[in-house]
């Protein structure tokens, strides 16, 4: 977490701990810093305040956005589990990404039928840092809408993108991408874990997952997280505020990191699009190699990288992501997720680059022994 | 160079057992077991945190490591025997079951059909050209859980740590940096995890009310919900409250019925001569004679004079044992040895 961020929080565990719905003074004043504190997240992403649902992360986000519709849903099949199994419980078409883990905006199309509720797509996927066409998409819906309109059909369709991982490097402006919900996470933005939100359009009709004392309007009770939704807005100011440059920078850290390896190790296969693809993002696979063994290999030499997924390594089962864009199983066990950060600069991404090609060739000399 | 395969958990024991092999210039090759669990959709798997530790242990010590998958052997020879020895009214031990035929048999085979020309586990124990000896860590000792291996089985078997204590295997753990150094011993059944092996079983038998019944008295005391989940000696669970404690003394799985006293000198809790079936010798068949038993893990070793009988071996001490339980094991020893031993009739 960026010390920053953490410095605006303090106070909010300790002096400034009374509950929001308290009716005495310095409760009020909790109360009014923390609607200062979605003011601020609602500036940064372009909307109105009171469109804006603080949640206790992305996940939840999801949820609330999915719980908003009964009818048919479309998404792809890289999207996170949380989109895909928020979207099990609809009925739904999976379109397949392209091999760069792009969604064509076609599919999307074709997949649209006369009873489709909700559009799910990342803004930016997790594992390949690949970009969606969200505006494009976006302009798709807004068409299906009017074809709609003029054939009286009144079933809403809405666009939700989860830009979680895209927030940092991508503008997320909610009218410049036009979509319709946007879920944001603090976690992915040096915040604090645990807080998310989900903006919905006026016209979006959400429906409470949490129910009890009415807060957020209704659609999401329980006490207010003071102190995360004040970290997660002075993160997400921060984000915005360095988002060029930081982009700008890491983009040339990452190309110069992939670069080397490529160099090093022509058989290495990168994922992702060349072009559409996140910054910070690296999806390298080295083919033959055991990446966990890699993942344990460089962490005793102070790099730490994932693999294919967290989530998906935890499970001790293949990534579905990279089952979805035709990865070969031996490249696909052998492949690291590389990602840069505030902390990455010339000096510790040389130093790591050297640190995982050494390791890498050690690798491959002790499995060819 | 020998080929060793070494069954590493994730802990701490096994994970010095490969660090001492790689010392000894064995070539190693670590191996986690995939044994079965139950899968709880959705949740997130309660061995991948053991089979990472394994593996970040084996590439600190720069070896081969495998996963063997055991899951559907382990579930048919393992968990379908404890299940079954519970529906007969018996208490059985998986452990014991475990090493006959996962990791001595199954785990053995796959080994060396994969090229190894030995096998190491972690445990407690000594092996000298096929006999099994008492660990040196004699409150450590796993000798019991051994007793239905095979001879032949231990002659292609290591077990490095038979020479230390736990706190010495803690200590040269930690010298060594493994990673698994600090790590807790699991504790109970593996499978069974966390729940405990009451709910574990109620998922696969009926809850079945039944009378709680006083063997001297015959009085019906109260109810229980299924005499299955009752063990000889067992005092609390026992929904018939106030007074003196009271312990089982039997059961009736056909009436299912559970039999109590709160006489703790009552005979079925105390056994002079037991009686063991399905008896295993680990080498030769012992002759009759006065040798040393051990009624459970840990338990004092005490004297007992070893009979045959037509549909067994029959033990007669020179003192009483408590709560000697029926499809509990008896492991007979003469002196350091472990000869073999049985399931209690």
């Amino acid at each position: 977490m960026d010390g920053r961020v953490l410095a605006v929080m303090e106070p909010y565990f300790s002096n400034y701990f009374y509950n929001p719905s308290s009716p005495y003074a310095p409760a009020v004043t909790v109360r009014r810093r923390y609607e200062e504190a979605k003011h601020s997240l609602a500036k940064n992403i372009g909307s109105k305040p009171d469109e804006i649902v603080i949640t206790a992360g992305a996940t939840e986000s999801i949820n609330l956005a999915f719980g908003a519709v009964s009818g048919h849903v479309v998404t792809a099949n890289i999207e996170h589990h949380a989109v895909l199994s928020a979207a099990n419980s609809h009925d739904n078409t999976i379109v397949s990404a392209d091999l760069h883990g792009l969604i064509a905006v076609e599919l999307i199309k074709a997949a649209i039928r006369p009873d489709t509720q909700l559009v799910s797509i990342a803004l930016a996927n997790n594992e390949l840092g690949t970009i969606q066409p969200i505006r494009e998409i976006a302009h798709l819906i807004k068409q299906e809408r009017q074809t709609r309109l003029l054939a009286g059909n009144q079933t809403p369709i809405y666009l939700h993108t989860d830009a979680s991982q895209g927030v940092g490097q991508i503008d997320c402006n909610v009218a410049r991408l036009g979509v319709d919900m946007m879920t944001l996470n603090a976690g992915k933005i040096y915040g604090p874990k645990q807080v998310g939100l989900l903006w919905a359009a006026s016209h979006v009709k959400l429906v409470p997952q949490i129910v009890g004392g009415g807060q957020e309007r209704g659609l999401r009770s329980g006490t207010e997280n003071v102190a995360g939704t004040i970290g997660f807005a002075k993160a997400l100011d921060l984000a915005s505020e360095h988002r060029k440059y930081e982009s700008d920078r890491l983009q040339k850290l990452r190309d110069d990191l992939q670069t080397k390896l490529t160099d090093t190790f022509p058989e290495a296969v990168v994922s992702g699009h060349p072009k559409h693809r996140l910054a910070g993002h690296l999806h390298i696979s080295f083919p033959n190699i055991d990446a966990e063994r890699m993942v344990f290999v460089l962490e005793a030499r102070g790099v730490l990288v994932a693999t294919g997924s967290a989530c998906a390594a935890n499970k001790g089962t293949r990534s579905h992501v990279l089952t979805a864009i035709g990865l070969s199983d031996e490249v696909a066990d052998g492949s690291l997720r590389l990602t840069l950060g505030h902390l990455s600069d010339e000096e510790n991404i040389n130093q790591a680059s050297q640190i995982i090609i050494e390791e890498v060739k050690r690798e491959y000399a002790r499995t060819n022994r | 160079m020998t080929k060793v395969y070494v069954g590493m958990s994730g802990g701490v024991d096994s994970s010095l057992t490969a660090a001492l092999l790689v010392e000894r210039g064995y070539d190693v090759t670590g191996v986690y077991m995939k044994n079965w669990t139950q899968d709880m959709p959705g949740m997130r798997c309660p061995w991948a945190d053991d089979l990472a530790d394994a593996k970040r242990v084996a590439v600190q010590l720069g070896i081969d490591f495998k996963v063997f998958d055991f899951e559907n052997d382990y579930k048919q020879k393992v968990v379908d025997y404890m299940i079954d020895e519970y529906r007969n009214g018996r208490t059985p031990n998986p452990d014991i079951m475990c090493n006959q035929e996962v990791k001595f048999k199954l785990f053995l085979d796959t080994a060396l059909e994969d090229g190894a020309d030995m096998i190491a586990t972690g445990h407690y124990a000594k092996v000298k050209d096929g006999v099994l000896l008492q660990a040196a860590d004699t409150n450590k000792d796993q000798t019991y859980f051994l007793y239905r291996v095979t001879g032949e089985a231990l002659t292609k078997t290591l077990f490095p740590l038979g020479d230390f204590t736990k706190p010495e295997v803690r200590e040269m753990a930690m010298q060594r940096g493994l990673y698994t150094a600090a790590k807790k011993d699991s504790q109970g059944i593996c499978f069974v995890g966390k729940i405990g092996i009451r709910e574990f079983l109620s998922q696969y038998v009926d809850q079945k009310p039944g009378s709680v019944i006083d063997k001297n008295t015959g009085k019906v005391l109260g109810q229980h919900d299924g005499a299955i989940f009752y063990t000889l000696g067992q005092r609390h669970g026992l929904d018939v409250g106030g007074g003196l404690p009271y312990y089982v003394v039997g059961k009736d799985m056909d009436k299912n019925e559970v039999y109590v006293t709160t006489d703790l000198n009552d005979g079925a809790l105390w056994k002079t001569d037991i009686k063991l079936s399905n008896v295993h010798w680990i080498n030769n068949t012992p002759a009759a004679g006065n040798y040393q038993i051990r009624v459970r893990h840990r338990a004092k070793l005490v004297q007992a004079d070893l009979s045959y009988e037509a549909d067994g071996v029959r033990l007669k001490l020179a003192n009483t044992e408590r709560a000697v339980t029926p499809g509990q094991s008896v492991v007979i020893y003469d002196d350091a040895v472990c000869l073999g031993g049985g399931i209690v009739i």
